[in-house]
Formats: structure tokens, C-alpha cells, sequence
């Protein structure tokens, strides 16, 4: 059967994609914020960005463990946590020297520093919990890997949580802001710097993971890893180092998800329950294995708890993005934007 | 004296186990109020872990928002008490109802999803049925928590152990009949491979939905017996962290075992308690300890209580055999 080659117009290729479900559902998030903006004011897309920025991050980091690593990871809201934690204890004394020392420079640049160190000790505690926990399961045994790795990660969130109460206490630290700077006015609605970083911050590195997967070396490699495990060892790519990589770059996405957002989640043991459940509802209603999927349904979840908050009420949060979320399920098993990673999660 | 257990599912080791349960409360330490409590939280926990084990370890349905179910019939048992007047004995069973129709449902719509995809629509559906708890407030009393009438008016625990140690018993034996009819021999083939067993002419529909129904059935009927104990119902009791104990006892149990949660609930939930009550200045070091050894049984012993077990069993038969 010969089948011709067909070079279409990009103009065509975007208008099929349209009506693909990937593009319908875009299209429809899309105009649902425009009318939501529209109606309730330009602050709702903000916080949509602000928030979905974080759940797209947490949602990638999750999406590569599940394609890299094989592993549901029902820790991962801990990391946001040690985010938190990190970003805290890094900027309050810091913030104290400023009091009694102010200078330009360091207030400037003090909250870039605690979101750096929650970046580097979230990668730090990846690698921990790869060589502690996931790589003698990988040398002993492979057989029921998904529950194993599912019931592990389920003893790590335990440990995590309850090290975090113990040796930090249980009491809510926060800070006010990282930056003493007026809002910014964009658009005609005011944002305080620390949302405006939140989300640039959020944006570029989703743009920087992007490039990284699709142009560099080590990226390919991750993907390939994702794709066929023996088909990547037998090109010769490290898959042991690979998952390693993978995993620190999911901690320490996590961490910095945590650590740019400390200014609105203050750390405390469970702070990362919330992170964890809405980075799921993330991957499913995208489907497994899709990191691009991942980073745009970040923002299509944080439209609709917005839009639950506001036009429903405070704390319907777990019940109507929930149902939506099953129904999705039932008419498209394989999430909105289908997964062409199959996995042995579909057994 | 063989054909007798197959038949009725209990072997000698089950049946001493049992008896063991029977006559605990009578030997001191185990006749103290507060360590009944304990024993009736492990056996609720015991009990939830068969009917979990039902689903997950034959069928391979991780039902994570098990405690939704339960929490279901919990609640329906107690407002039909409530509002109704009626005795929560009754109520208890009718309660049992709502569940097992949700679980009709569930598992319904739930058919196309496979593995991790219905862990996540189950959990997703024990969410959603606690954030209904918490929100519909003129019919829950939301976080407030709902009061309702007890089983029996006396203060003293040991009519309540007997009836959970008793339910735990009729959920075992009963499931344990399913099992060993050949609708058990369709749930395993269905849990191991799916495709395998259609192409055999196994129906999965109608297997998965009836191994869902009577599991999410037993959850709310444990459900009623625990509104019915505590007196009173919050919505937090159908939290993921609740779900995970249950799955967390039925694996260190042994999945596939319907027995092995059941046997591994009461020292485990009892260390548990001892543990937290001895280092209650250290709060949260219990649950740290409880982390660490679910690390550890999964990493070295993931068949659980049970495989060991059989791993003994099997070396004594062995011994056995070879001594002849």
C-alpha cells in the first residue's frame, strides 16, 4: 500500500488539530477564562496563571516519573512541601539580617536565593529517595511494580509528613511577601511582584523543559527512556542514570513549585496534600505520559477550581472538579489529550 | 476433616485464630476498656480490609476511595436511624444498600479503565463523596459531625467487639464462598489478564460489576457497624489517609489472601497504638515507625503476611513429606 507523502500547509495542519480533542478542549478553556475574565475581572486570569503555573510544574514532574520511571508517585505533594520548608528557613533569616542591615541588592536578590535552595535541596532529597527507596526495588524484583512503587511512595508521603511535624512542629510558617515592592499595575489589575515572579517564573521554566525535552540530547534521551526501555539500552543510553535524572528533576520542579509560592502556602506537614491531589487530577484528565498535555492542563485545572471557588462557593473545590474529572474518564478512558505512552499502568 | 474446611474456607490455623479472638477479652490486659477500643478499631480495620482484598486482590480493582463506600453507608445508616427512628441494627443492613448501588455505578461506567486509571476514578469518586459530606451540611451537619444513636445502651465495649468480630467473620466466610465458587476462578482471571478471560467467554461486565457491588456492600455494612459504635460521623472518616490504612493492612497481609488483612490488622493496628501512646511527647514518631516498615515490607517481603505463610506451610509440608 503506497502512501504518498503529504506536505500540508501548516494553515491545514492547525485547523485538524482544532478539532482534535486536544485542540477542542483548548479552544474551550480557552473561551471559558476570556467569558470568566470578562464577567468577574482580569484578576481571574492571573490567579489562573499564579496557580496553574504551579500545578502545570507539579503535573510535569509528575508526568516524568510516570513515563521515565514507571512510578505513581503519591509523594510528590512532599516535595512541594520540602519547597516550603527549604524556601522558609532560607529567606526568614535572611529577612532578619535585612531588618537590621538593609541593603538593595540583598533584598532584591534574597528571594531568588531561598527559591534556588529549594530548587537544589528538592533535586538533593530526588536523589535520596531514588538511591534509598527505588533503585533496590529496581535491583530486586520488578514483578507488581506498579502497586510496590505505589505503596512505597505511600510510606515515603507518611515519613515526610510526619518527619516534617516532628522536627519542624506543626504551627503554619509563613512569610508575608518576598518582596517589599508596591503591586505592578498590568492591564489594569494590580499584582504583587511575588505572583508576577510565581508566574514568570513558572512560564519560563516550563518553556526552558520544553526546549530541553525536544532539542538537547538528554532530553531525547528521557523520552526515549519513556518510550521503550530496552529499545533506549540498547542504543546505549544509560536508563539507570536517565531515571536518576528524571527523578531529580521532578523533586526539584516540586520544590521549586513550593518555594516561588511560599508567600501563599505556608509550610506546614500537610501542605502538600493539596499540590499532590490537584497535580493528579492534572495527569488524568490529560492522560498519562503527555508532559506538553501536563503543562497546559496545569492551567485548564486551575480555571476550574477558580471557577468553582467563584461561582459555586469556597470548598466545593473536591466535588465538582472531581465528577468533572470521572465523567472525562468515562467517555475518554484515555484522558482529553490521549497518551501515546503506553504503560503497563493500564494493566 | 479436609473437605469440611474447603467447604466452609477455615483452616485449623483460621479457625484457632478465630477462637484466639473469641476468648481475648477475657485474659487481663485485653479486658481493659481502652484496649478494646483499640481491638474494635483493628478489627474494623480488619474487617474493611477483607472487603477491600475482595476487590483488589482478585479482580484487580484498587477501589482507593474505599472509604467513601464505607463512609456512604456509614452515614445513610445513621440518617435513616436519625430521621426515621428506626433500630440502627436495621439500619445498618438498609444503609449497606446506598453503597452497593453507588458500586453498581461505579463499576458500570468505570468498565474501559484499567488499572491505575480506576484506582484514580475510584479515589476520585471517595473525594467527591466527602467533600458532598462536608458541604451538604442540613443533611450532614458537615464538619460538625452527625450524632446518632448507638448499637447497644450499655457504656461497656465487649458487646461491640463480639458483634464487629462476629461481622468480620460473616465477611470473611461469605466472600470467601464467592471465592471458591467459579465466580472466583472469573475474578482472577479477569485480575490477571483481561483479554486471556474474555477470549475464554468470561463476561468481564458482569463479574467486575458483582465483585464491586458485594465489595462496596460489606464496606457499608462495616460502615453502619462504625457510625453505630463511635456515635457520631464526620466527613474526614472517608479520607484518602483512611483508605490508605485499609489497603495498607490488606497488602501487609497479602493481596489475593482475603484472610491476610484481617490477621495482620489486630498486631498491627494494636503496635500502632502502643507505639503512639508510649511516645505520645514525640508526636508523629508512630507514624514515621509505621512508614518505615511499609518501606520495608514492600521492598523485601511485598507478598505480604500471607506469602510467608505459605512459604512455612509449604516447608513444613516438604518436611513432611520428605520424613516419609
Amino acid at each position: 500500500m503506497g502512501e504518498a507523502i503529504v506536505m500540508e500547509p501548516v494553515i491545514v495542519r492547525f485547523f485538524r488539530w482544532l478539532k482534535s480533542s486536544a485542540g477542542i478542549t483548548i479552544l474551550v478553556t480557552l473561551v471559558i477564562a476570556a467569558y470568566a475574565a470578562m464577567d468577574q475581572g482580569a484578576y481571574v486570569i492571573i490567579n489562573i496563571l499564579v496557580t496553574g503555573g504551579m500545578w502545570a510544574l507539579m503535573a510535569m514532574g509528575l508526568t516524568l516519573m510516570f513515563g521515565v520511571m514507571n512510578i505513581s508517585n503519591f509523594a510528590h505533594g512532599e516535595y512541594f512541601m520540602i519547597g516550603t520548608l527549604v524556601a522558609y528557613y532560607v529567606f526568614t533569616p535572611l529577612h532578619q539580617h535585612l531588618e537590621s542591615h538593609p541593603n538593595h541588592l540583598l533584598t532584591l536578590v534574597a528571594p531568588v536565593i531561598a527559591v534556588f535552595s529549594a530548587f537544589v535541596v528538592g533535586g538533593m532529597s530526588g536523589i535520596l529517595t531514588d538511591r534509598l527507596v527505588f533503585y533496590p526495588l529496581r535491583k530486586r524484583s520488578k514483578e507488581n511494580w506498579l502497586m510496590n512503587c505505589f505503596l512505597l511512595t505511600l510510606g515515603i508521603s507518611v515519613i515526610l509528613i510526619n518527619a516534617h511535624q516532628l522536627i519542624f512542629g506543626t504551627q503554619y510558617k509563613g512569610i508575608v511577601r518576598y518582596w517589599p515592592l508596591p503591586p505592578v499595575s498590568l492591564f489594569g489589575v494590580y499584582i504583587s511582584i511575588d505572583r508576577l515572579f510565581a508566574s514568570v517564573l513558572a512560564i519560563v521554566t516550563i518553556a526552558i523543559f520544553w526546549v530541553f525535552m525536544k532539542y538537547t540530547k538528554v532530553g531525547q534521551a528521557l523520552r526515549a527512556v519513556s518510550q521503550d526501555e530496552t529499545g533506549a539500552l540498547m542504543v546505549g543510553i544509560s536508563v539507570d542514570n536517565i531515571q536518576l535524572l528524571a527523578m531529580i528533576m521532578s523533586c526539584a520542579l516540586a520544590a521549586m513549585a513550593g518555594g516561588s509560592l511560599l508567600f501563599m502556602y505556608p509550610s506546614y506537614p500537610t501542605v502538600g496534600l493539596e499540590p499532590l491531589y490537584n497535580s493528579w487530577f492534572v495527569i488524568i484528565i490529560v492522560g498519562f505520559g503527555n508532559i506538553a498535555g501536563a503543562a497546559a492542563g496545569g492551567f485548564m485545572i486551575a480555571l476550574l477550581q477558580i471557577l468553582t471557588r467563584v461561582y459555586v462557593g469556597e470548598g466545593w473545590e473536591y466535588v465538582i472538579p472531581v465528577l468533572l474529572i470521572a465523567l472525562v474518564l468515562i467517555v475518554k478512558p484515555n484522558g482529553l489529550f490521549g497518551s501515546k505512552v503506553r504503560g503497563i499502568w493500564e494493566k | 476433616m479436609k473437605k469440611f474446611q474447603d467447604r466452609i474456607g477455615l483452616s485449623m490455623p483460621g479457625l484457632l485464630f478465630g477462637v484466639f479472638l473469641l476468648l481475648l477479652p477475657w485474659f487481663p490486659p485485653f479486658n481493659k476498656e481502652y484496649i478494646l477500643r483499640w481491638l474494635i478499631a483493628a478489627l474494623i480495620v480488619g474487617a474493611s480490609a477483607i472487603a477491600f482484598d475482595f476487590s483488589g486482590g482478585f479482580i484487580a480493582v484498587i477501589n482507593f476511595g474505599f472509604m467513601g463506600f464505607f463512609g456512604l453507608g456509614a452515614y445513610t445508616s445513621a440518617l435513616l436511624a436519625i430521621r426515621f427512628h428506626l433500630s440502627p441494627w436495621l439500619t445498618i443492613f438498609i444503609g449497606a444498600l446506598s453503597p452497593a448501588i453507588l458500586g453498581l455505578l461505579s463499576g458500570l461506567v468505570s468498565l474501559r479503565l484499567r488499572g491505575m486509571m480506576i484506582l484514580c476514578f475510584t479515589w476520585f469518586v471517595g473525594l467527591a463523596l466527602m467533600g458532598l459530606a462536608t458541604k451538604l451540611v442540613f443533611l450532614t451537619r458537615g464538619s460538625l459531625g452527625l450524632p446518632c444513636p448507638t448499637l447497644y445502651k450499655t457504656a461497656s465495649n465487649v458487646p461491640y467487639y463480639y458483634t464487629i468480630l462476629g461481622m468480620m467473620f460473616v465477611t470473611y466466610l461469605v466472600m470467601k464462598l464467592v471465592i471458591q465458587s467459579h465466580y472466583g476462578l472469573a475474578f482472577r482471571a479477569i485480575g490477571q489478564n483481561m483479554e486471556a478471560a474474555r477470549t475464554s467467554g468470561i463476561n468481564p461486565l458482569k463479574f467486575r460489576v458483582v465483585n464491586f457491588i458485594l465489595a462496596c456492600a460489606f464496606a457499608g455494612w462495616i460502615g453502619g457497624f462504625y457510625a453505630h459504635y463511635y456515635g457520631v460521623l464526620t466527613p474526614d472518616l472517608m479520607s484518602t489517609a483512611k483508605t490508605t490504612e485499609v489497603l495498607v493492612i490488606a497488602y501487609i497481609g497479602g493481596r489475593g489472601s482475603l484472610w491476610g488483612g484481617a490477621v495482620a490488622a489486630v498486631p498491627f493496628v494494636f503496635a500502632m497504638e502502643v507505639i503512639r501512646s508510649v511516645l505520645s511527647d514525640m508526636p508523629g514518631l508512630n507514624l514515621i515507625i509505621y512508614g518505615l516498615f511499609l518501606i520495608f515490607v514492600m521492598l523485601y517481603y511485598p507478598g505480604g503476611l500471607a506469602e510467608g505463610y505459605r512459604k512455612i506451610v509449604a516447608k513444613l509440608r516438604v518436611k513432611e513429606i520428605a520424613q516419609h
